[in-house]
């Protein structure tokens, strides 16, 4: 029990003290899920709209995979990530193995299921005069798509909030991409994941602190997105 | 609202784009295990490296068995590892060249204060026969690593087939140290390197509830070796990079510092580049 | 009489599975004009209203807009159209950027705030305290008059409106319907107009049509009786007109209430019936007869003191009378078929 004490102590001393190791984790993490989320949203919020309004045959059946990738497990995409980017596979050219860029692309395959589905469930469930109010006051096209998704801009944001939470957690992508290079691709949860091998508990507490504090924010801001929803 | 997202955004294009500048220098990439990261080896010996030859050591610590895996992927450009065997083998099929053994540690076996049985300064061989008959409690990693190699060699030496369907035989398939706190919680004996016992013996504070039991054998030696991911067969790797750290490791004066690394004012690795 | 058609709808037909289905043959708004639409709730004004404001495509018939065939994808065209459903809704941005969107999307942005003030201010809302208002921060009446001012703004060559009055408040109410007439007046929109309110309706519309399970039944012209009201003996009221003669009423919701009186509900006679004091039988002349859409019937304007009452007879009754413009007549209905309108009851 009081090594867990005496880790709480040191996470604070660690914290305080702007230990550079900490903050290179915590940066890395920052950098790698913002790139992700912003990659995400990217290629997810098009096929999220396109997939929640419009109606085509086979809708269901494609909201069925989209819904079923929402339960990817980090392992298979990093292993089918690494087999893709390793030197020996179709994309090793690219370089990408151990860097925050291949890290980023392996957490957008992981996370853009949930930015589709939630987005295509946000535009599902707006408003059904919503199209008819755009087309009359002279709407057309592609600016019936704007403003459509302008319209669901909370919901997909508590979409965004979602996927980015997921990024900051996962760990299994971030060992096997990222190879957890110190000062390089280390993020906070493969950094606990090492400390923790290593014995050292309060890093591991302290970047575990970190971590929480960035989902309570994460989450504080969805909960005032929902408030305004 | 506007305002905000764009500032956001600037900071987070920012971001990414200081990423890859901070790695502008020659990078040497190594994938290595993970008693030479969990010791604190290599961030101790990277620096000195930098400053005498400029380039700059990344690393990725896993089992040897990964390790080895992602030479022959062309992952990496060189390999710091402990598995003679496998090393030899590694060579022999044409996936690694120039392996240059560097320094050594030891293994021990370690149990509970109680040792129930009664294995306290036996050989290795003579160990591991007396668990066996006794049934008695062993994790092993299973992982694959350099240990688990190095254990699994033990037992065929011993005489005996590795007891892989046996109900005393705990195989965790994680790190040493989790390894070592499995066997600490089911009163087991284990295999470790003793690198890793020292700092789990300095996380209880020097009372842990296992213990030594078995050191010393010759059996016990656990070689290091650099060897160089072969350029023939992966043409991205960096082997002249490669070939500098190998020569470098080799230096009497690297081989000085290693002499004097220790963990917890003990010393870890004993150098032997030039041995035969 | 003579106003070119703005929009000529032919053959629509509309269905919804197998139960209802709307049919119109032809349907015009002439330019300028101003057409009240009267219908029970499912009648399929709503939809018929929709196809009109090239919303809802018609499953057969096409729709002519200034003499050009509309294909319902024509962007142009339709443009010059404009909808304010029952219940609009606002979307999720400032007052402001709910009354601009339209500009916005047609790429007009010319002395766009001035003019996102100024029909702000034609649905009584100042634009300093309401023109940064969000979506949420509005009461009913609030939104409805913003959604209008949203449409106004457009200045469309048409404008439909279904029930714009029927959930607002009575100030809200009478704002909305002085918005809608100058409108008309300022910018030559023409107006469709479904509402309940038939006594406003009669007030501003050139023609009344009903619907009734997806057919127009015809032209309806509500005849409107203006008040004041006296009572004469228990349940019984009366109306004195400019030139002696008598309105009886049942009780009225207040001294000034108008009174709305069916074309169907009266009667036409050569002689003074005599009868029962609870019918009217006013004395007056025939100023118009008019043939209806439907061929069926006919409309038969008859001036009573200061009142113009229209009556609804078939063609087969105004042969009979022998009646023609300057007949002299009695008018005769129940004084229980006057119907009080219940907005005038506070």
């Amino acid at each position: 029990m009081d090594y867990l004490i005496s880790g709480f102590i040191g996470a604070f001393k660690l914290l305080l003290s702007g230990d550079a190791e900490t903050y290179s984790a915590v940066i890395t993490t920052i950098a790698i899920s913002s790139l992700s989320i912003v990659l995400s949203l990217i290629a997810g919020i098009p096929f999220g709209f396109l997939l929640g309004y419009f109606n085509f045959a086979g809708k269901r059946q494609v909201r069925a995979v989209v819904d079923t990738l929402l339960a990817l497990p980090t392992v298979v995409v990093g292993l089918l990530v690494y087999a893709f980017i390793s030197r020996r596979g179709p994309l090793g050219e690219l370089g990408l193995l151990f860097t925050i860029l291949g890290v980023a692309l392996a957490q957008t395959i992981l996370i853009t299921p949930i930015v589709v589905s939630l987005t295509a469930t946000a535009v599902e469930s707006l408003d059904k005069r919503l199209g008819m109010t755009l087309a009359t006051l002279g709407a057309r096209g592609g600016q019936l798509a704007i403003a459509t998704i302008l319209e669901a801009r909370y919901a997909v944001l508590i979409a965004a909030v979602t996927a980015y939470g997921r990024a900051i957690s996962e760990v299994g992508i971030s060992m096997m991409i990222g190879g957890n290079i110190k000062w390089h691709t280390r993020t906070i949860t493969t950094a606990i994941a090492l400390e923790t091998g290593k014995g050292e508990f309060s890093m591991g507490i302290a970047l575990g602190i970190i971590l929480l504090s960035l989902a309570l924010i994460a989450n504080s801001l969805l909960i005032g997105l929902k408030r305004r929803n | 609202m506007k305002k905000t997202m764009r500032v956001l955004s600037v900071c987070i294009m920012a971001l990414i784009l200081a990423m890859p500048m901070a790695s502008s220098a020659e990078v040497l990439r190594m994938a290595t295990t993970t008693s030479t990261d969990n010791t604190g080896l290599l961030d101790y010996l990277a620096p000195t490296f930098k400053a005498q030859t400029g380039i700059e050591l990344q690393w990725v610590s896993v089992g040897t068995g990964k390790a080895l895996e992602l030479g022959k992927n062309c992952d990496v450009d060189v390999l710091l590892v402990h598995a003679p065997s496998a090393e030899i083998k590694y060579v022999t099929e044409g996936y690694g060249v120039d392996r240059t053994q560097v320094m050594f540690n030891d293994f021990v076996f370690i149990g509970p204060k109680t040792d129930p049985a009664g294995i306290k300064g036996m050989s290795a061989s003579e160990a591991l026969k007396t668990i066996g008959m006794k049934k008695g409690l062993f994790a092993s990693r299973a992982d694959k690593s350099g240990t688990h190699v190095a254990e699994s060699g033990l037992w065929k030496t011993a005489g005996l087939a590795v007891p892989d369907k046996e109900q005393w035989y705990i195989q965790t398939g994680q790190g040493m140290l989790n390894t070592i706190n499995i066997a600490a919680e089911r009163n087991a004996y284990t295999f470790t390197d003793r690198g890793t016992f020292i700092k789990y013996e300095a996380n209880w504070k020097g009372n842990p509830p296992l213990v030594i039991l078995v050191e010393g054998d010759k059996l016990l030696r656990n070689q290091y070796s650099v060897i160089l991911v072969n350029p023939k067969r992966c043409s991205n790797v960096k082997n002249e990079l490669a070939n500098k750290f190998r020569v470098w490791m080799a230096l009497p004066s690297t081989q000085k510092e290693i002499a004097a690394f220790t963990l917890m004012g003990k010393q870890l690795f004993i150098p032997n580049a030039h041995e035969k | 009489m003579a106003d070119p058609a703005l929009l000529r709808a032919e053959d629509v037909e509309f269905s919804y599975g197998d139960q209802f289905s709307l049919h119109v043959p032809e349907f015009i708004i002439p330019e300028r004009s101003v057409i009240g639409f009267v219908g029970p709730n499912g009648s399929g004004k709503s939809t018929f209203l929709r196809v009109l404001a090239f919303l809802v495509k018609p499953h057969k018939g096409s729709i002519f807009f200034s003499d050009d065939a509309v294909s319902f994808d024509n962007d142009e065209i339709t443009r010059h159209v404009t909808f304010l459903p029952q219940d609009p809704y606002l979307l999720k941005r400032s007052v402001f950027e709910n009354v601009a969107y339209g500009l916005r999307v047609r790429h007009d942005h010319k002395n766009l705030g001035e003019r996102v003030r100024g029909v702000l201010r034609q649905v009584g809302l100042s634009p300093d305290l309401f023109a940064e208002r969000q979506w949420h921060e509005l009461s009913g009446g609030e939104a409805q008059r913003v959604a209008l001012a949203s449409r106004l703004i457009l200045r469309p060559k048409l404008l439909i409106l279904d029930e714009p009055t029927a959930n607002v408040d009575r100030e809200s109410a009478l704002l909305i319907k002085d918005a809608i007439v100058l409108l008309r007046r300022e910018y030559d929109t023409a107006l469709v107009i479904a509402s309940h309110d038939i006594l406003w309706l009669s007030g501003v519309a050139e023609r009344i049509d009903k619907m009734v399970q997806g057919r127009i039944a015809g032209y309806v012209s509500e005849n409107v009786l203006p008040g004041p009201w006296s009572r004469k003996s228990g349940e019984l009221w009366s109306r004195m007109l400019p030139d002696g003669q008598v309105v009886r009423a049942t009780a009225p919701p207040s001294e000034n209430a108008s009174a709305l009186l069916s074309p169907r509900d009266i009667i036409l006679s050569l002689k003074d019936p005599e009868g029962l004091s609870a019918r009217n039988a006013l004395r007056g002349h025939v100023t118009a007869i008019a043939m209806e859409e439907t061929r069926e019937s006919l409309t038969v304007t008859a001036t009573v003191s200061n009142l113009s009452l229209h009556c609804r007879l078939t063609v087969q009754a105004v042969r009979e009378l022998g009646i023609l413009p300057g007949s002299s007549v009695f008018v005769i209905f129940k004084a229980t078929s006057l119907r009080w309108n219940e907005r005038d009851s506070s």
